[in-house]
């Protein structure tokens, strides 16, 4: 965005996306022309975030701690070396904490400054949680944010709300539902949305994974 | 700064869950941005303050109409900028070949591509804590302050009392970092602040807020 806007009527109005498109594809053509940037790199970033790393990496930890209580334990104590073992990890999880959900402490993640989240786990975030509605709102009416998802939580549950603005990053570990007994590792996996692990949701025995 | 990316707490901006709202990206530009904006940090071709520190420099109409994307483009852009790798008015002259029907530019580097993503995987973890002033179970205060650079104290906390929870590690200092200082590092503690402290009491049941912060933005309370 150029700060010079021609503010004709006083508003200030979005830039029309084509013409953000255009000045991406510039900014790109010129480091490429410079001769800075490669395509082929762009191009591995992108897969890499499209394909390999989302939220069923975080799923994979979430249901490896339910059926593994060392595990869990491990986790808990150092998530960044746990998650490890499963082979994930890197930027925007250098330092992960993982807090876990009980009968009386509900954890929900937020960024009130710009939009920190832990990658490694859980891929890059949706639209919402970079909002400036979530990010207002979160500290300051959790359950009012938390109702809009459809999570209604019975009131002598603290509401526990992580601002991740700064170096570490969380991720909450949900509570294993009720009649999943004797499900395999995969399919509890398939339950663990990730929004469960945001915290604006809680996992289901019966529905599919969001 | 206090600046309008310093939202907690703010009223006036609706609903969370809108038409829209699950995606990551929208558009295919989007996504070539979010790469492109690594590059330039991981080929060391901005010039600093970093991206955050940059986008929160935007002016704030600008920051609140521009998608998040949109602000990763202007903070690329601005940086670039700083360092001298691109000079004003470069932008515009490729917008003007490419919309004119020059094809892009392509160019094949794996090594850059290997780099990226050796550095996407690379885990730096806090360093130890050494000598910190504030133990876990001890109550702090935050200090009022109204920084003009770069900060991770948001001013909802400000003057709050609270309980240091952890003792996380220690970090350089980003308020120096962002301001190109030679920055102090620092310990960083997980604050709890019960919601009366921070909002006075309201008609929901409490809640608590924790947030990782920096010794010298904390003061022992009474």
């Amino acid at each position: 965005m150029n700060p010079e806007h021609d503010h004709d009527d006083g508003h200030h109005r979005p830039r029309p996306d084509s013409e953000l498109a255009l000045r991406a594809s510039a900014l790109e053509a010129l480091l490429v022309e410079k001769g800075l940037v490669s395509t082929d790199a762009i191009d591995a970033i992108i897969e890499l975030y499209e394909h390999d790393v989302g939220p069923r990496n975080g799923a994979k930890v979430v249901a490896r701690a339910w059926t593994d209580p060392a595990f869990r334990e491990r986790l808990l104590d150092d998530a960044t070396k746990a998650i490890a073992e499963l082979g994930f990890g890197g930027a925007e999880a250098d330092t992960l904490v993982a807090v876990p959900n009980t009968p009386t402490v509900h954890n929900v993640v937020v960024c009130t400054l710009c939009s920190c989240y832990p990658w490694p786990v859980l891929g890059l975030p949706p639209s919402w949680y970079k909002s400036p509605p979530y990010r207002a709102r979160m500290v300051a009416e959790p359950r009012a944010v938390l109702r809009e998802f459809g999570l209604e939580l019975p009131s002598e549950v603290e509401v526990r709300v992580w601002d991740s603005s700064a170096e570490v990053r969380y991720l909450v570990v949900p509570m294993r539902p009720a009649a999943t007994e004797g499900w395999s590792e995969d399919a509890l996996a398939a339950i663990v949305s990730r929004d469960s692990m945001i915290g604006t949701a809680v996992p289901v025995a019966a529905g599919p994974a969001e | 700064m206090d600046g309008v990316h310093d939202l907690g707490g703010m009223h006036g901006f609706g609903a969370v869950v809108v038409p829209g709202g699950e995606a990551v990206f929208h558009d295919p530009w989007e996504p070539r941005v979010f790469a492109l904006y690594l590059l330039t940090g991981i080929e060391g071709l901005g010039g600093g303050p970093g991206g955050r520190a940059t986008r929160e420099r935007m002016e704030p109409a600008s920051y609140l109409a521009a998608s998040y994307y949109e602000r990763w483009l202007w903070s690329a852009e601005q940086r670039l900028l700083r360092k001298g790798t691109i000079a004003p008015g470069e932008v515009e002259r490729m917008m003007e070949r490419l919309a004119g029907g020059e094809p892009p530019p392509r160019r094949s580097d794996p090594e850059q591509a290997a780099r990226a993503a050796g550095w996407l995987r690379e885990v730096v973890p806090l360093r130890p804590a050494a000598g910190a002033r504030f133990a876990t179970g001890e109550r702090v205060r935050v200090r009022r302050m109204r920084p003009a650079g770069h900060t991770r104290c948001p001013r909802y906390v400000r003057g709050a009392a609270g309980v240091v929870e952890h003792v996380r590690g220690a970090a350089a200092l980003p308020d120096a970092a962002d301001a190109g200082a030679d920055a102090p590092v620092e310990p960083v503690y997980t604050v709890a602040f019960r919601s009366e402290e921070l909002w006075g009491a309201g008609e929901e049941p409490a809640w608590t807020v924790r947030l990782d912060l920096w010794e010298s933005y904390l003061e022992a309370a009474a």
